[in-house]
């Protein structure tokens, strides 16, 4: 899979987008680091549709060994892991 | 107002057993022959705990002849299963009859539609020469990030591939899949109908509020004997009912993929036990830390269970309503 280079805002941005479309709340809601899961904004289904569109949408492959609350626990976290994985 | 026990490891035991076979048992009896005013009970006997103890319990309450026991086999069932449903059967002197679910699958094309899902994933399955299973990929019961689904093929040689499922075919295979449990209502009701007799349900206190189960197919059912009942409960009616000893050691099995695979593996990701009472603990509002001292856990991974509990209950909420129809008024 060729990884995309792409820049953190915009990959936050891009993260953002699909997590206010994805949840059905008020934005305002949702900050940078609002713990996404803990706080019950996403569900099992909506963490593999996360998942897939972030493969999807950065060309990245998600390994067993990434499944971590620290990946995934928030806007930032989402977006440093892509960074991560754009990059490498 | 009567004190709330400490919680204990024991606090899940039922030490009545008799008084609470009875009490189900009048109670099947209202609700089947007076509430529904049917005359038994049909049963799909898989060799597995639940069914076996519903089984019992409609002996005990309508007597056998008024049970039928049916099994339901297709194409990937475990042969054990149709040996330890008849087994059962004759053990309670109920009459069983088997009917073969696969040319109704087949019709379905859920063998053909889960297929051709797993071969996207993997393009070398083949389903004469693989068996195939999907299970949680990573233990996150004591994180806040809910499971990630895998799909797993062995070959005739038993080499195992896994590889994570995306959404789409995860759905497709779970879907398909689903044919069977509504397959086997249908056919249920079939001779329920048939007989003027109640289809009785057997998920148990876990399966239903956990949402392991599927809408319209073991979801479906006129009574639910066990479906306030905890899974250790479920095993003590069974010793005491007399269930063949065979079908209590067994480890429960979904008996839904071509590859075996347990409960705990697909869904639960705890032993049976375990989960009791955690789960006992979070329903009865026990503090995580006085649960999480009596099991030998921090006071955090409990508070995490706690809210995967929460969770689950939450997003299979719609599997346990009924249709929505409060839309107009005339």
């Amino acid at each position: 899979m060729n990884n995309i280079k792409i820049d953190a805002p915009t990959i936050k941005e891009k993260v953002k987008s699909y997590i206010y479309q994805a949840v059905h709340v008020d934005k305002e809601k949702i900050r940078n680091d609002s713990l996404i899961f803990k706080e019950g904004f996403f569900d099992s289904m909506g963490f593999i549709l996360l998942v897939t569109y972030i493969e999807e949408e950065f060309r990245i492959k998600t390994t067993d060994a990434d499944l971590l609350e620290e990946n995934f626990e928030s806007i930032d976290a989402i977006t440093d892991f892509i960074a991560r994985k754009t990059e490498s | 107002m009567t004190q709330k026990r400490p919680f204990s490891k024991e606090i899940i035991q039922l030490d009545n057993i008799e008084t609470v076979v009875n009490e189900i048992v009048m109670k099947l009896r209202q609700d089947v022959l007076e509430k529904l005013r049917l005359n038994g009970a049909v049963v799909g006997i898989s060799g597995g705990i639940d069914s076996s103890v519903c089984l019992a319990l409609s002996a005990k309450a309508f007597g056998p002849e008024k049970v039928l026991g049916i099994m339901m086999p297709e194409k990937d069932s475990s042969p054990d299963s149709e040996m330890l449903a008849q087994k059962l059967a004759d053990k309670f002197g109920v009459r069983s009859i088997k009917e073969m679910i696969t040319p109704a699958l087949s019709g379905f094309r859920c063998y053909e539609l889960r297929d051709e899902a797993v071969k996207r994933v993997f393009p070398e399955y083949h389903p004469e020469t693989h068996k195939m299973k999907i299970g949680i990929k990573q233990s996150g019961l004591f994180t806040s990030l809910p499971p990630m689904f895998s799909l797993t093929i062995v070959d005739s040689d038993g080499n195992q591939k896994e590889k994570l499922l995306p959404v789409k075919e995860y759905l497709q295979i779970v879907a398909a899949s689903n044919f069977k449990q509504r397959t086997r209502m249908s056919m249920l009701y079939y001779h329920a109908e048939s007989l003027h007799y109640a289809v009785i349900g057997t998920p148990n206190k876990h399966e239903q509020e956990q949402g392991f189960f599927v809408k319209y197919g073991d979801g479906g059912a006129d009574v639910m004997p066990i479906g306030n009942l905890y899974k250790t409960q479920v095993y003590q009616l069974a010793a005491y009912l007399g269930v063949p000893e065979e079908i209590i050691k067994r480890t429960p099995t979904t008996d839904t993929y071509s590859a075996e695979q347990t409960q705990e593996e697909f869904f639960y990701q705890l032993p049976f036990d375990l989960m009791d009472r955690f789960w006992y603990g979070y329903e009865n509002g026990y503090p995580a830390g006085e649960v999480a001292e009596v099991m030998g856990e921090t006071e955090e991974r409990v508070l995490a269970l706690y809210r995967n509990f929460e969770r689950k209950r939450k997003t299979t909420e719609y599997l346990r309503m009924p249709p929505i129809r409060d839309y107009y008024q005339s």
